[in-house]
């Protein structure tokens, strides 16, 4: 370490190498905190873990027994074992209790990802509640069709607050806080949808796995899902000549924005200003060029051949965005871990080494910030993968019973902290 | 100090990043472009070496430079891409002699993640597309249409994800890229790919080339007609093209840099990591390549970029050391080198650490400086004062007093030099080689020494010696008149204008002469009171050439006195105090407003205004120059005046603003000056000093002056103790000489004037010296270095075990008087309330100085604070602690007299990696992070809530743009209680790229004023390349990026001053304030620095 930050301050090691590395050896030594001990309020397996986006100091926790919590987790309470261990006790829970609190299990608690002024929680009592977390109330509630299974705000948007929800209706409904309204249904999935993420690099693209199996990506703002990924095709490495490619899927994003924009003052000298890469708020990711290949023609009403492509056998259970937005992370009852390339939704056939996996229900996974190692639940045990390789790199165990969801945080303490609650049954 | 920051750079980066060689400027110019992370410079080629056409600053971190030519287009364009994902290429205006900006844009995504190995931007040779390797898995590609202007860019993905180096390939039908990449299991290959722009993908290239060797780094396209590649390893050089393989191994090096020789591409510089310089040579038949030669050129500073300018001229650049100019020679030197350094551009790069000194304690700092690396590492004395460019110089002993002198009244140049010495005066003159001979006037008495000397008006010359007052004819040379003194007495001191002479002789006697033609007449005579020191009669009003007032000084009652002239009369007596007698009065005009200066023999100088019509002195103002007598002479630079006051601390007298201001000139003890204007030496001063007689010009006024301490060894950290007038500094020794590589560190104490090296401590093998603190115990005078080290083991991911050492500097030698083992790395040492505070790992630890049974001093463990991952870097105040974390802020921790505990108070919740902390005042810290951002925190102590008061709000944002390693209280530039800027707290920080910078508190309605006129500026200066100042400088890392606040950018704001006028009047229209009064406040702030 003294060397690296001597390399660095030198100017050999440039900063954000300096700080990738020091991150992936505090990954490698990771290890269950003997110093943090959460008082949990829950009487129940805690199904949903999130820390805020912005100061990453605020832990939100939903549980079985239809509560939610918040806790520090950077100032503890109290202090224990001669000040060696710090205690977090909630600094609150909302329960049954609660005028506005939920009557079966909280399934996803999210925090609103701008400030931790707002939270939300999604319910098995076919309610999602919006919490503003000074006052505790509950300031806005929506109704859906069924058990709430998962919940999800893009950390991107900046022009829509949209909550996406994933039920046990085959329809994806898009709550919007601005109007306390259902702005969307997305209807595509042939059973109840377990798992909703939305895109890092678009603030418009959502992705959605189901009961059926299959995961679809959405741009919210056109009708239909434009992908349906299927774990069969697996093209991605080989490139083949250009005759036969033009029919195959291209990811490469060609942004259409504002040129020959003169902003000199010399005139004579006409200068163009190429707008890229920002651009990507204009078009979705994987939205393929406007060649007119295949895929393009395809979209909106996808082939049926390819609509019913799945991505795992059975469920998925889980799903998450690597932070680059490259690579898509998904969890299926099946018991595997599938790595799919986002841009051309190619299935790039990492095997990971997941033994068994919970599979009746949702999942969350998560990865480290260098989108090296994913952490998933496995039974009683937290595994972390190597992204590329698919090997354990590392095991977590502690809990004695199945491990629901996890949440990986960089910043926080030590060893940082992997948070993985207790299935309390 | 306060929330309201204002930013300014002292001394610009130095630290060269890339450069390149072209037709940039006209289709027949050579040009060099050189980047300074922040700044490029523009030079031309000419056969007197380089010359500086243009240096701008860049609103961003440049990432890449290349210069390329578009078909059909006789000059080259630069291409720029800067760190934060903005590019541009521009073009040189020839008439306006600026440049242009053809295209910019972003090229960000919001997909992937930015490459680990360092951005890449190339140009295909034949001017097809741009490629730019940003984010790990993707290829950017910005297309040029027929016309050779940039069409929209697309990704193309790139599978390889640990990509080491791309280049285009030369002499292909598609451009073609050839990519150096790594894959999962740490093995190197080498790959091609053709870019198809219609579809926008690749196609498999041509060949590829599995399992290259494991320290290949670098790619070098070879031009046509051999085509291929040169993959360059740290044990081996490969040639590959498609059909052809040849290898040659290498003695071990890193190549850190090459240099293209020939167009043909068959001969290429490489530049590795200890500095040698090689020449790589591709021999060929015809178009067949048959091998690889290389052949070691010779030793050079450690090489970043190395460009081939022209007829075995080199430029190198350095990030390590000072970059150069080097010439090539075909037959090698006594040493076997056959470069030969022909001039050194001054890299501060990268600066380590620095200490603020005051050695001279004259109230102006000097920053000592850890820089460069590895061989080049050095300490550089950077500070405020005028350097003296020296032209000649002679050896010439016992110098008593010097004058040039003109050969006719009208004659614009001065032609003689007159020097006095003890017993005799000899005359120097200009020959017609422009060469210094002695001369003689006929009419001048050469035989004793010389009082004083003048032009007079008429052609005449006057000479002043003990005996008499001579007038010679300037053409003729021959004595006109003479006065000689009254019998018994002896001329002490006199003075003179064109027009007039003023003496004093013994007996207090004090006699004027006017000049006529021919005549020199005495026109009256007074007896003081005592006897005068001192005299002078520079004409001051509108007569050049003669004065009504005459300053006199005086011994015993120590007084300087006005008298009127021609009649002599006292107007007034001011009484200087003290028991120093004046020994040089002047009479000056500065800026239209008159001055006396009158220096006293301890090195001091008083100044008055005076009124011109009443002789009255007001405004006494006192200044230590100096430590020996003062002699003042004036001269003028620029046609501007000036003063030089001659002591042991040389010092230059000017005013800015109407105020008088102080600088340094860069020589060590100056006895006499003289202006010395020659046809040869034009606006030359003549200078004696230390046995020697020096021509020079004089520089500009106010510029750093920067003297260089080579060390050998790399520096890296620097403390200053007064007590015992040393610097010790910790600094390791790379052994490249073994196979492995090995360390030595030492702890090496150094005279603080000499800096002659005086002892040194070598540490244990494997220990590392980390943090070092001069400081004083409770209940204990000495005063002690402290070093903190670390046991750094191979098989350890962080040490575990180190070591704090204190020693006492006795006799010129460091004695370790204890010693106390730590079990981690000892990242730094503060003095705390007469105690240690040391961070150590994740702890701070307090220790305190205790006595042990038998007289023996030891350091015992008083209390500590857990809680941090790494506690690199602390500063102290008073009871308060902050803590820099290696990733989690700022904390700020209090320790408690009476628990003896310490405790964390508050902390910002932000996760900035920190690079360095200062403390600016209570409540205020600012800190410095990873991704080149500095940002300020301000304790709450009256927060309602526990939340609230344990959060350190977070009131200053903004990107610096340059990685600082420390910070310090302290000012470079003289504070002088008589300015506001003086009351204006500064800090100074030091840089990677060699930047030395301020930072200024200043009162919110400054601040406010400043922020005004900055967005004004914002306006009218567009930054090169279309960049945006706003966005530049707004804070942003991994996690944010959010609009600066609380920080002005002083160089934008200072950069108001070079403005022409038209857009001054711009600016001063929309802010309502007058041009005049624009520049003062702006020139206020640049007096800062």
């Amino acid at each position: 370490m003294w060397r690296q930050i001597g390399d660095r301050e030198a100017g050999k090691l440039r900063p954000n190498s300096f700080s990738n590395r020091i991150k992936s050896t505090r990954i490698q030594t990771l290890q269950l905190s003997n110093h943090k001990d959460f008082i949990s309020p829950h009487r129940g397996s805690v199904n949903t873990l999130q820390l805020d986006l912005t100061e990453g100091r605020y832990l939100l926790s939903g549980a079985s027994d239809a509560s939610a919590a918040v806790f520090d987790v950077q100032r503890g309470t109290d202090y224990g074992g001669g000040g060696a261990i710090t205690r977090h006790k909630c600094l609150f829970a909302v329960d049954k209790q609660h005028e506005h609190g939920h009557k079966y299990a909280v399934s996803s608690a999210v925090w609103y990802p701008v400030d931790t002024g707002l939270f939300v929680t999604g319910s098995y009592d076919h309610h999602i509640n919006v919490w503003d977390t000074n006052t505790t109330q509950v300031v806005m509630d929506f109704k859906m069709p069924g058990k709430v299974y998962r919940t999800a705000m893009s950390p991107l948007a900046t022009s829509h607050m949209l909550i996406a929800a994933g039920t046990e209706d085959v329809q994806v409904r898009l709550c919007d806080i601005a109007s306390g309204a259902f702005a969307h249904t997305l209807s595509g999935h042939r059973d109840g949808v377990m798992t909703v993420e939305w895109s890092t690099s678009s603030e418009w693209v959502l992705l959605t796995g189901g009961c059926d199996g299959a995961i679809r990506f959405w741009d919210i703002r056109r009708a239909g899902c434009f992908r349906v990924l299927d774990q069969s095709q697996s093209q991605l490495g080989r490139r083949p000549p250009i005759l036969e490619r033009s029919a195959t899927i291209k990811g490469s994003t060609v942004k259409p924005s504002s040129s020959s924009q003169s902003t000199s003052a010399k005139a004579r000298a006409p200068q163009r200003k190429l707008s890229n890469g920002s651009g990507a708020k204009h078009s979705p990711i994987g939205k393929s060029p406007a060649k007119g290949s295949m895929k393009q023609r395809l979209h909106p009403g996808m082939l049926s051949s390819q609509d019913r492509a799945t991505a795992h056998y059975g469920a998925v259970t889980g799903l998450k965005v690597t932070e680059d937005g490259m690579y898509l992370l998904s969890a299926g009852s099946d018991s595997r871990l599938r790595l799919w390339d986002v841009e051309s939704g190619c299935n790039t056939l990492v095997n990971f080494e997941t033994v068994r996996m919970q599979t009746s229900r949702p999942i969350q996974l998560a990865t480290s910030q260098n989108s090296e190692l994913v952490f998933v639940p496995c039974m009683t045990a937290v595994k972390a993968f190597d992204m590329w390789s698919g090997k354990t790199s590392l095991k977590f165990r502690g809990h004695y019973e199945h491990v629901n969801c996890c949440w990986f945080s960089s910043q926080d303490q030590r060893n940082c902290t992997l948070v993985a609650m207790i299935d309390k049954f | 100090m306060s929330i309201w920051n204002y930013v300014v750079t002292a001394h610009k980066p130095t630290n060269v990043t890339h450069s390149c060689v072209g037709n940039f400027t006209a289709p027949q110019e050579l040009n060099l472009i050189t980047a300074k992370c922040t700044r490029i410079e523009i030079q031309l080629l000419t056969p007197l070496g380089l010359q500086p056409i243009l240096d701008v600053p860049i609103y961003g971190r440049i990432a890449t430079l290349e210069l390329f030519r578009p078909h059909g287009e006789t000059q080259d364009f630069l291409f720029i891409a800067t760190e934060r994902y903005k590019f541009c290429v521009l073009q040189w205006d020839a008439e306006a002699s600026e440049l242009i900006t053809r295209a910019m844009g972003d090229v960000s995504d919001r997909i992937g993640r930015p490459t680990d190995n360092g951005q890449i931007g190339i140009i295909d040779p034949d001017c097809r597309l741009i490629g730019l390797h940003l984010y790990d898995g993707l290829f950017k590609v910005i297309p040029f249409d027929n016309k050779g202007q940039l069409k929209e860019a697309f990704n193309i993905r790139l599978e390889e994800l640990q990509v080491l180096d791309i280049k285009f390939l030369y002499g292909c039908s598609k451009p073609t890229i050839v990519v150096l990449y790594q894959d999962n299991k740490d093995v190197r290959h080498v790959k091609t790919y053709e870019v198809s722009l219609k579809d926008k993908d690749f196609v498999e290239g041509p060949w590829a080339q599995n399992n290259v060797e494991n320290g290949a780094d670098l790619l070098i396209p070879v031009p046509p007609p051999l085509c291929g590649v040169l993959i360059i390893g740290e044990d081996n050089i490969v040639y590959r093209s498609p059909n052809t393989f040849k290898a040659i191994p290498i003695r071990h090096s890193i190549t850190k840099a090459y240099g293209k020789v020939d167009a043909d591409g068959s001969r290429y510089l490489l530049g590795d990591h200890a500095g040698l310089l090689h020449l790589l040579v591709i021999t060929h038949e015809k178009e067949k390549v048959t091998g690889l030669k290389i052949e070691l050129l010779g030793e050079t500073s450690i090489a970043s970029t190395i460009s081939y300018l022209d007829n075995a001229f080199v430029y190198i650049g350095s990030s390590y050391g000072d970059s150069q100019l080097v010439k090539l020679n075909l037959h090698p030197d006594a040493k076997g080198s056959y470069v030969e350094v022909l001039e050194r551009y001054v890299n501060l790069g990268p600066i380590v650490d620095f200490c603020v000194v005051d050695l001279e304690r004259q109230g102006q700092g000097q920053v000592v400086t850890c820089s460069g690396a590895f061989k080049d590492g050095s300490l550089r004395v950077v500070r405020n004062g005028i350097g003296i460019n020296e032209q000649a110089s002679v050896e010439l002993q016992g110098i008593k007093g010097m004058w040039s002198l003109r050969s006719s009244t009208d004659d614009p140049y001065d032609t003689f030099l007159v020097v006095s010495f003890i017993s005799e005066t000899r005359i120097l003159a200009m020959n017609i080689e422009d060469e210094l001979e002695e001369t003689e006037i006929e009419g001048f008495c050469s035989q004793v020494q010389t009082l004083f000397c003048h032009d007079a008006v008429c052609n005449q010359l006057v000479q002043v010696t003990s005996s008499s007052v001579r007038l010679v004819s300037s053409t003729t040379r021959e004595l006109k008149h003479e006065w000689n003194a009254p019998a018994g007495y002896s001329i002490n001191v006199a003075t003179a204008n064109a027009t007039q002479v003023l003496l004093a002789t013994g007996g207090k006697h004090l006699v004027y002469l006017e000049i006529g033609d021919g005549t020199l007449t005495e026109k009256n005579h007074a007896q003081l009171d005592f006897e005068i020191s001192c005299l002078d009669i520079n004409p001051i009003g509108d007569n050049p050439n003669y004065s009504q007032l005459a300053a006199v000084g005086m011994w015993t009652d120590i007084s300087v006195q006005i008298y009127s002239l021609p009649d002599l009369n006292r107007i007034t007596k001011e009484h200087l105090g003290g028991e120093i007698i004046p020994r040089s009065v002047l009479l000056c005009a500065f800026e239209g407003i008159s001055y006396l200066l009158c220096a006293l023999g301890d090195g001091h100088l008083l100044n008055f205004i005076l009124n011109t019509s009443t002789g009255e002195l007001t405004d006494r103002k006192k200044v230590s120059l100096g430590t020996q007598p003062i002699t003042l002479r004036t001269f003028s630079s620029k046609s501007t005046t000036h003063v030089f006051a001659a002591s042991d601390r040389p010092t230059v007298i000017y005013s800015s603003n109407k105020k008088l201001l102080y600088s340094n000139v860069n020589l060590k003890e100056v006895s006499h000056m003289c202006p010395f204007n020659s046809a040869a030496f034009p606006d030359s001063l003549a200078i004696a000093k230390e046995g020697e007689l020096t021509i020079g010009t004089i520089d500009d006024i106010q510029k750093l002056h920067i003297r260089s301490i080579p060390l050998g060894e790399h520096a890296r950290r620097i403390c200053h103790q007064e007590q015992s007038r040393t610097f010790a500094i910790l600094s390791v020794k790379y052994n490249q000489s073994s196979a492995e590589d090995s360390e030595t560190h030492f702890i090496r104490l150094l005279d603080d004037q000499s800096f002659d090296l005086i002892t040194y401590y070598q540490l244990d093998a494997f220990e590392y010296a980390c943090s070092i603190l001069s400081c004083s115990f409770s209940d204990d005078i000495n005063v002690y270095y402290c070093v903190g080290t670390a046991y750094v083991l191979p098989e350890e991911n962080e040490p575990t075990k180190g070591r704090i050492l204190v020693f006492i500097v006795e006799d010129g030698k460091l004695q370790l008087v204890a010693e106390k083992e730590t079990k981690g790395s000892v990242y730094s040492l503060n003095a705390f309330n007469g105690k240690l505070l040391a961070a150590i790992n994740q702890k701070i630890q307090l220790y305190k100085w205790t006595l042990r049974d038998d007289g023996t001093r030891e350091l015992q463990s008083e209390c500590g604070h857990h809680g941090h991952i790494l506690a690199l870097y602390v500063q102290t105040r008073g009871d308060f602690i902050i803590v820099g974390d290696l990733m989690k802020s700022i904390s700020l921790l209090m320790y408690k007299h009476e628990e003896g505990a310490i405790e964390e108070r508050a902390r910002d919740y932000n996760a900035n990696w920190m690079s360095a902390v200062e403390i600016l005042d209570d409540d205020v810290y600012i800190g410095a992070e990873n991704f080149f951002n500095l940002f300020t925190v301000r304790k709450n102590s009256e927060g309602a809530t526990d939340e609230e008061r344990g959060r350190l709000e977070v009131v200053g944002e903004y990107h610096l743009g340059e990685f600082v390693n420390r910070f310090r209280h302290g000012s470079l530039v003289m504070r002088l209680p008589d300015s506001d800027v003086g009351q204006i707290p500064t800090v100074i920080f030091g840089t990677v790229n060699g930047v030395i910078g301020v930072i200024a508190s200043l009162p919110q309605e400054q601040y406010a004023f400043l922020e005004k006129l900055q967005s004004n500026l914002r306006r009218v200066i567009k930054g090169v390349g279309g960049l945006s100042h706003e966005q530049w400088r707004s804070f942003s890392n991994e996690k944010k990026t959010v609009d600066a606040k609380n920080f002005l950018d002083g160089d934008l704001i200072e950069s108001f001053l070079d403005l022409n006028r038209s857009k001054m009047d711009e600016i001063s229209k929309q802010m309502r304030v007058s041009v005049e009064e624009l520049c003062k406040r702006v020139e206020e702030m640049t007096r800062l620095h």
